[in-house]
């Protein structure tokens, strides 16, 4: 499927990236500016670790849409619970 | 309930050969206790779960009549045979008893019986975890009675808003336990879910199509996913509030910012789903009995099962109907008018398609149609009623009053009805005996005029306020009418126990098919049917239900008694009336197949059942995180440990039992076709930890909100203890890739260096965790010094709790591993390599929101 040499450039990536976010946060950006980043890196790597690490990539695409729908479920229950607030 | 020798079967079936296979091994009979005990086959276990919600339905019900008699006439306080405090544990158990734990598990007795019947399985995929649900449940409803025992049960009603469900409000030691008893209630969900949609997704037989498959069976297959999904969002509503009782967090207290609304949305994002979980099972017995007793396909089964998709969507999206009177701003409101709204016209459809089935078919008033019948007028009822409480305005007014009430009585209870009628129908499949038809009329006569003298009044006194035995006196002469219809409505259960338990012993004998014109397959098998449900492999290749021979057991030929109704069939397919046979010459797996029989044995469900029970019941007294002083806390905390070290070597145990599920040769399994059950099952299971954690989540992002967003300062000042572990948990990641890696080229050491490499670094981010904890700890931070702290250890802490279970699964398989396990079977690496990348993937959220931003 994947050789290790990719999984070790993968692994890289991640340590990397977590790095960055940290220095995002010290690099003066605005709130909303550095928190666009920070999420949109998180959410990079989440999909880095659940194509390649937990090789949803190389699986029929049907258990890429289940983890999908639970994601949808968790961000609707998130994203209308806090707008209701405003 | 059933008694079912096999000698008696053979009888009963007019003599024609009965398989009862036991394979030889050391299972008992039907009629052994210890067999109750072991038995992890899906019919045992379904026969266990009708039994037990049965019980639990009497339980509930004996609640209810407490309350009828208390509310006879209005009352003052003082007055009547229950105290204030009574009478709100008596309204709060018979609400969370009758719907957690009678009319779910009831439908799912059926469900476990029928479904793999109907989809030609041998059993669950995973016959252990089934067990495992059902003794989970069992004790879950125990723990709920031990709360009656402990000061007093829950008394703030089924929904359990806040802040009425924190200590401060109900502080008895039995309101926690009753809590944690729905936490292992969940928990027993949970695994079920995960074990239907995997065996439902992949053990269909050949040719059974999910555009084919029975309507009960699809009524269930909804019914799981979205057991899956809601239940995972009130798991995390329960563990934030077991939380809040015992470790003194914050989140629903009053001084919370929002702290009530967010409950509502947690509870009723769960709350509405349930709704159509408790409801659909009964929908499916409805399809059925009305194809059987009308003689006809339903009308329209296309757009009914589409009608049924639909509605399992959108119960996602009405939730906030339930919060009309709360501060939520209008036009969330309107939105979810609108959605509600929406949601009505799929049932209509489903309504005027049963309608219309009677309409072109030839009824025949048997017993279990009169109740699917009365079932479906009460439905109407129900659903017509609940239009009123989805506009915004009219609930202004209807809110909190018997009119609700009423409502959903009809809604859930008619429900019941048809879920009774199923009883009676599948009766003689279950124990191979007929009931007396002419008691099954007369309950079904008592139970409806009871039903409507019970509730109708309640339409009228609508303006009863809703949970308090106080109301205008004008309005009793309804409340008393609705007091003798609970007694006649009660009482006539007692004519369906006489019924059903006479006629499990001494019934007529049943054949295969009583009913002419049921076409599913749990028809085309004796009754009951044999413990590994079909003599060869069923199979609809040729559009009806055939079976394949394996050659070791005689078939069944077409039989005298069979249906004679094989043109009218359910699906695409009939099952039934053509019981051919093929040879096994193009059977490729026939050979493997029976190698070394199915398991059906397995005593440690109960146990690690047992221990989860102690383990909760001895954390129900905490508060503020420690126990009370004395020996009363003692004994409590031993309760905690003993149950510790049952819970954890009854899960080693079972890790280590032999037990062989159901062979089978993989047929219809969209859309998980090629993908191993194992890995379908993890893959279902972490869906549902998505929404845990999307629930913790959700709720932080809520409360942060309400608070002000900018306004809240992450409680670590210092993100670097964070970030490193971040880089431990990315290393061990990586390490668990490498374990596979090294599993998959048989590299004994590479895979056990890399899986103790894992197990380390796990133990590494503990600590370092552990040490951060005592450095807030020591600058005077504590779970319940203020709502940001609470979210931060809570959320956090769970994250905890979920490598910690990661770490113990890693210790054993770096064990079996050194004694040279998974080198030629590497699938266990791989799906506890799923698990831990996924809380991989969580602390890769959970480290920006709460070090960073």
């Amino acid at each position: 499927m994947v050789s290790t040499k990719l999984y070790t450039a993968i692994y890289v990536v991640l340590f990397v990236s977590a790095t960055v976010q940290v220095l995002v946060e010290f690099a003066g950006l605005s709130y909303w500016l550095a928190f666009g980043v920070i999420m949109v890196l998180s959410a990079a790597k989440a999909v880095l670790v659940a194509a390649y690490f937990q090789h949803l990539r190389f699986e029929p695409r049907s258990l890429t849409y289940l983890v999908g729908i639970g994601l949808v479920a968790a961000l609707a229950l998130t994203l209308a619970a806090s707008y209701s607030l405003l | 309930m059933t008694d079912a020798s096999p000698e008696r079967d053979a009888a009963a079936d007019g003599g024609h050969e009965v398989a009862h296979d036991d394979h030889g091994h050391d299972f008992p009979g039907t009629g052994s206790i210890k067999r109750w005990f072991v038995t992890t086959n899906h019919k045992d276990v379904g026969i266990l779960y009708i039994v037990t919600s049965l019980f639990f339905l009497v339980l509930g019900g004996v609640l209810a009549w407490l309350m009828r008699i208390q509310l006879f006439a209005p009352r003052g306080l003082g007055e009547g045979i229950l105290a204030p405090v009574a009478y709100n544990q008596a309204v709060s158990a018979h609400g969370l008893l009758m719907v957690f734990w009678f009319l779910s598990p009831f439908a799912f007795g059926f469900a476990n019986y029928v479904v793999p019947l109907q989809l030609g399985a041998k059993d669950l995929a995973f016959p252990r975890l089934n067990a495992l649900s059902y003794w989970l449940y069992l004790f879950s409803g125990i723990l709920f009675g031990v709360s009656f025992f402990q000061g007093g049960t829950f008394s703030g009603g089924w929904t359990m808003y806040a802040p009425l469900n924190v200590p401060t409000f109900t502080p008895d030691v039995g309101a926690s336990t009753a809590v944690l008893a729905l936490v292992l209630f969940v928990a027993s969900v949970t695994v079920s879910s995960v074990n239907f949609l995997t065996t439902m997704h992949r053990m269909r037989a050949e040719g059974l199509t999910l555009r084919n498959l029975p309507l009960f069976s699809w009524t269930i297959l909804l019914t799981a996913w979205m057991m899956l999904f809601a239940f995972a969002a009130l798991l995390a509503a329960l563990l934030v509030l077991s939380s809040d009782r015992l470790l003194g967090t914050t989140y629903f207290a009053m001084e919370s910012p929002a702290g009530a609304l967010l409950w509502t949305h947690l509870f009723w994002f769960f709350g509405h789903p349930e709704v159509y979980i408790v409801f659909f099972p009964a929908l499916g017995v409805m399809a059925e009995v009305f194809q059987t007793f009308t003689g006809r396909r339903i009308v329209g089964r296309k757009w009914f099962i589409l009608a049924m998709v639909l509605v399992a969507i959108q119960s996602f999206a009405v939730w906030m109907h339930h919060m009309f009177l709360t501060s939520i701003n209008l036009q969330v409101k309107t939105l979810f008018m609108i959605t509600t709204i929406g949601i009505s016209l799929p049932f209509d459809l489903m309504v005027f398609a049963l309608i219309y089935t009677m309409l072109k078919g030839k009824i025949r008033f048997t017993t279990p149609f009169l109740f699917v019948f009365g079932a479906l007028l009460l439905f109407i009822i129900g659903g017509i009623t609940g239009v009123f409480l989805g506009a915004v305005v009219l609930d202004y007014e209807f809110r909190g009053t018997y009119w609700v009430v009423a409502h959903f009585h009809y809604v859930m209870v008619g429900g019941v009805t048809a879920l009774v009628g199923g009883l009676y129908y599948w009766f003689p499949k279950m124990t191979g005996r007929m009931y007396d038809e002419f008691l099954g009329k007369l309950h079904f006569a008592v139970y409806f005029v009871g039903f409507n003298l019970l509730y109708f009044p309640l339409f009228v006194a609508w303006e009863t306020p809703r949970r308090v035995f106080d109301y205008a006196p004008e309005l009793a002469p309804w409340h008393q009418l609705a007091t003798v219809g609970g007694f006649v409505l009660g009482l006539s259960f007692l004519i369906m126990f006489y019924n059903l338990f006479k006629s499990a012993f001494v019934g007529d004998p049943a054949p295969d098919n009583p009913w002419e014109y049921a076409t599913t397959a749990e028809w085309a098998v004796s009754s009951p049917p044999p413990l590994e449900n079909f003599d060869g492999t069923p199979t609809y290749r040729n559009g009806h239900l055939e079976f394949l021979d394996t050659g070791e057991v005689a078939p069944t030929e077409g039989r005298s008694d069979g249906p004679t109704g094989a043109a009218v069939s359910d699906g695409g397919v009939t099952a039934s009336a053509t019981t051919a046979v093929t040879a096994d010459a193009e059977l490729p797996t026939a050979e493997v197949t029976e190698v070394e029989g199915p398991s059906h044995a397995s005593i440690w469900p109960f146990v690690l059942s047992a221990g989860a029970f102690l383990v909760l019941l001895g954390l129900s007294p905490l508060q503020d995180a420690a126990f009370p002083e004395g020996m009363v806390g003692a004994a409590y905390a031993t309760t905690t440990v003993a149950g510790g070290v049952v819970t954890l070597g009854s899960l080693v145990a079972m890790g280590l039992e032999p037990f062989h599920g159901p062979v089978f040769e993989e047929g219809e399994a969209w859309p998980f076709a090629g993908i191993d059950n194992g890995k379908v099952g993890m893959w279902i299971f972490l869906a549902s930890d998505v929404v845990l954690f999307g629930g913790f989540l959700g709720a932080y992002v809520f409360t942060r909100v309400a608070f002000g967003w900018t306004g809240w300062e992450p409680i670590p000042s210092d993100p670097i203890p964070g970030l490193v572990n971040t880089y431990i948990l990315l290393t061990s990641s990586f390490t668990v890739v490498l374990a596979l890696v090294a599993a998959e080229k048989k590299h004994k050491w590479g895979l056990v260096t890399s899986l103790g490499a894992t197990f380390v670094l796990g133990i590494g981010f503990l600590v370092n965790k552990g040490l951060e904890w005592q450095h807030l700890f020591h600058e005077g931070l504590w779970l319940s010094t203020n709502v940001r702290a609470s979210t931060f250890f809570l959320t956090t802490g769970l994250h905890a709790a979920h490598v910690i279970a990661g770490l113990v699964i890693a210790l054993y398989l770096t064990a079996r591993a050194w004694r040279g396990a998974y080198l030629e079977d590497s699938r266990s690496v791989e799906y506890f390599g799923l698990y831990w990348h996924f809380v991989d993937i969580v602390w890769l959220f959970l480290f920006p929101l709460f070090y960073i931003l």
